[in-house]
């Protein structure tokens, strides 16, 4: 089942003084249970790829379509609700809502989608046992290693069942350990929720765990392998 | 709504020491604000009460040019029944009719100008009574020497008692107070110097053609009890008054000035005298409270019972433009200084919001970024900030309760000039706080102002908040 299509996408920065061509007709679907590494030097795009796919930003023309919906028909607020009831956000750092505990922080987004209190409960507990910390409950983010708050943010990506989860350089900040254990949580978690995910990178392990590898270069899709096909 | 106060309560206690630094600075501005407008509200309620409830009066009716130009042919007809009608009026406290002029008092070879203020005896014990004031006790020669012949008497009391030679007191009291004595001396001494310095004195019967002579003006003209004055002024139409009156009694007036030239006699002496059958200059009206609207109402009412347009009611800040504006000019200037105070706090919490947008601008977009409305953020900045303002708010405010509380019932006393001048005019020489009114209050309501002011900086950046934009930090 398609979870997102991407459909002549090109996003062209006007504002510098020479062009940039940031994403150049990209074209591409992506399907539930997906764990798709999207790679490519530096400036070559990704950020901004995943920031129109996850309905941060408008392309300059192309159309982005999420489970039927296009996202450029969408007004600003229904954009906002858009993004809670169907993406998931990890970013490079400061994920996490400082003044709230773990427990809270992947509370927090269902608390935003109005879920009854207890399965609210249940599930940060489900989550954040999943993703390691469930002795970590109550700890502030500012107590938790590096490693440790993208797994919160991987908990509560998870948290609001998106369609998809868009992760920028979630291993960017952390060392190869923690990258390696945040990258086994995520697949384990695809496996099981069969939530698609979709993470950029530019770290060769990391790639290397990846179900389809996606190069970027110049704002193109220069390969697209997929390596193994969802289960 | 409960998530939402969690986020903003903990947000508040991000930057402890930046919120309590901020929030002091409110508790401060608060505490002395109030404090500050109580003391000012508190003198001038002090002062209002003391000046025109012995003097003016809350409300007088007048003649229309009566005030502009106080002649005898600017008074207007009276009749009990127009004061009896008054007086039924709700908060009416005392109706007193006066005829005063000014008019040359001589006796012997000695002439002065005097202030002749004729009163009904019995309407006026509600207001000035002068009965009162009347000379009861005056240290003579011929009192010092009975005290020196009475023994009993310690040279130093003698000297204290010598020192206020010629002097006359209207009460026991008085005469104790200005003496100066030990608590020790008084208990000794004071009933010989009551009994050694006391004097008969006279008062006015209801129609008596006699007169009270104030006690300097007395000794100015050289009349004591039984003596004549004659008094020339000018009468109703231009007539002119002539009339010769015994001195009934004296009296001692607080004031020196008062004390130099007044005079009083009946309305029926000072009627048949100007030949103003039936006239009086003015009607003092004295009431239960002086708020705006007791006085608004009161005036109102008594015009309704005035038939003639030329006699109308006047408020005490109308009989006294001077004194009221000097106590509106001075409330308006500690005011405007509050306005200050409250001016250099509110770039203080300014200040406060401003660097908390620039250290959360990140932290708005992932939060936006991963669903939440503006219109929810927006609600939990706003509610953290109406909690930074309401912090010393409500600090403020409390903490200068129990001050008021007790500069109310035990105001200060005031010492020096200040304090004799006060006490020479009969008042008490303290300066109370005023009750908790409007102006505690309107604290709350500027913090919450200034709060809604300074909130708008952070909306408006929330409200044009770009998600890329502030992730990018
Ligand atoms: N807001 C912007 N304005 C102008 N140019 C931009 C902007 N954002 C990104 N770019 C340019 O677009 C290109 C792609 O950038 P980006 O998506 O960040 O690449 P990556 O994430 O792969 O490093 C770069 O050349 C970058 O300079
Ligand atoms: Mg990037």
């Amino acid at each position: 089942m398609k979870v997102l299509e991407l459909k002549n996408v090109n996003k062209i920065y006007n504002s510098t003084e020479v062009k940039v061509h940031a994403v150049n007709d990209v074209t591409m679907d992506f399907v539930e249970a997906e764990f798709a590494a999207i790679v490519g030097p530096s400036g070559s795009g990704k950020t901004t790829l995943l920031n129109l796919i996850g309905g941060l930003d408008m392309p300059t023309s192309g159309e982005i379509i999420i489970g039927g919906t296009n996202l450029s028909k969408l007004k600003p607020s229904q954009l906002i609700d858009f993004r809670l009831n169907n993406i998931g956000f990890v970013f490079q750092s400061y994920n996490l809502i400082p003044v709230l505990t773990a427990k809270e922080n992947v509370e927090f987004i269902m608390t935003l989608q109005k879920w009854p209190e207890k399965e609210r409960d249940e599930r940060t507990f489900e989550l954040l046992w999943a993703v390691g910390l469930g002795d970590r409950i109550n700890s502030r983010p500012t107590k938790l290693s590096g490693g440790q708050q993208q797994r919160v943010a991987v908990a509560r990506a998870l948290a609001s069942k998106p369609k998809f989860i868009l992760a920028d350089e979630p291993t960017a900040n952390l060392d190869s350990k923690a990258a390696t254990t945040l990258l086994e949580i995520m697949e384990k978690l695809n496996h099981e929720s069969k939530i698609t995910f979709i993470f950029s990178t530019h770290d060769p392990r990391v790639v290397k765990m990846a179900h389809r590898v996606i190069t970027l270069e110049d704002g193109k899709v220069i390969s697209d392998d997929i390596r193994e096909l969802p289960a | 709504m409960k998530e939402e106060f969690k986020i903003a309560w903990r947000n508040l206690w991000r930057n402890r020491r930046r919120t309590i630094i901020t929030s002091a600075s409110v508790f401060f501005a608060v505490f002395f604000a109030v404090i500050m407008r109580s003391y000012q509200l508190g003198s001038y309620d002090h002062m209002i009460n003391n000046f025109i409830e012995s003097f003016t009066g809350y409300l007088q009716v007048q003649n229309v040019k009566y005030q502009d130009n106080p002649l005898i042919d600017n008074s207007f007809d009276y009749s009990d029944s127009i004061a009896s009608a008054i007086s039924e009026i709700n908060k009416v406290v005392s109706v007193s009719p006066h005829l005063e002029s000014f008019t040359l008092a001589s006796s012997g070879t000695q002439t002065k100008g005097a202030a002749v203020i004729a009163i009904d005896t019995e309407k006026e014990k509600n207001f000035s009574d002068p009965e009162s004031k009347l000379v009861k006790y005056r240290i003579t020669d011929e009192a010092i020497r009975r005290l020196k012949d009475a023994g009993a008497i310690s040279d130093n009391v003698l000297e204290k008692v010598k020192k206020n030679l010629g002097r006359s007191y209207s009460s026991s009291a008085r005469l104790e107070l200005e003496l100066g004595l030990t608590d020790e001396e008084k208990e000794l001494c004071m009933p010989e110097i009551l009994k050694c310095s006391e004097v008969s004195n006279g008062f006015l019967a209801n129609d008596d053609e006699g007169i009270l002579v104030s006690d300097r003006l007395a000794s100015y003209l050289k009349v004591a009890i039984g003596d004549s004055v004659i008094l020339m002024g000018q009468g109703y139409h231009g007539v002119s008054a002539t009339g010769i009156f015994p001195v009934r009694g004296i009296i001692k007036m607080p004031s020196p000035e008062i004390d130099n030239k007044l005079i009083i006699m009946t309305i029926p002496a000072a009627q048949k005298f100007y030949d103003a059958e039936g006239k009086i200059t003015s009607l003092v009206v004295n009431l239960t409270d002086k708020s705006d609207r007791t006085i608004k109402t009161a005036k109102a009412r008594i015009n309704s019972l005035l038939p003639d347009k030329n006699t109308i009611a006047k408020t005490w800040y109308e009989l006294n433009p001077i004194l009221y504006q000097q106590i509106q000019g001075d409330s308006q200037s500690g005011a405007a200084m509050l306005a200050l105070l409250y001016f250099i706090i509110f770039f203080g919490i300014f200040g406060t919001v401003l660097m908390m947008v620039s250290e959360r601008k990140r932290e708005f977009g992932v939060l936006v970024a991963i669903g939440m409305q503006k219109k929810k953020l927006k609600r939990i900045i706003t509610m953290e900030m109406l909690l930074l303002g309401a912090i010393g708010l409500v600090c403020g405010l409390l903490a200068s309760v129990p001050l008021i509380l007790y500069f109310y019932y035990y105001p200060i006393m005031l010492k020096g000039e200040l304090a004799n001048m006060m006490e020479d005019w009969g008042w008490d020489a303290v300066m109370p706080t005023a009750w908790f009114g409007p102006y505690f209050y309107w604290q709350a309501v500027i913090v919450v102002l200034m709060v809604v002011l300074a909130t708008i900086y952070p909306l408006r950046k929330i409200g044009k908040l770009k998600e890329i934009e502030a992730l990018k930090g």
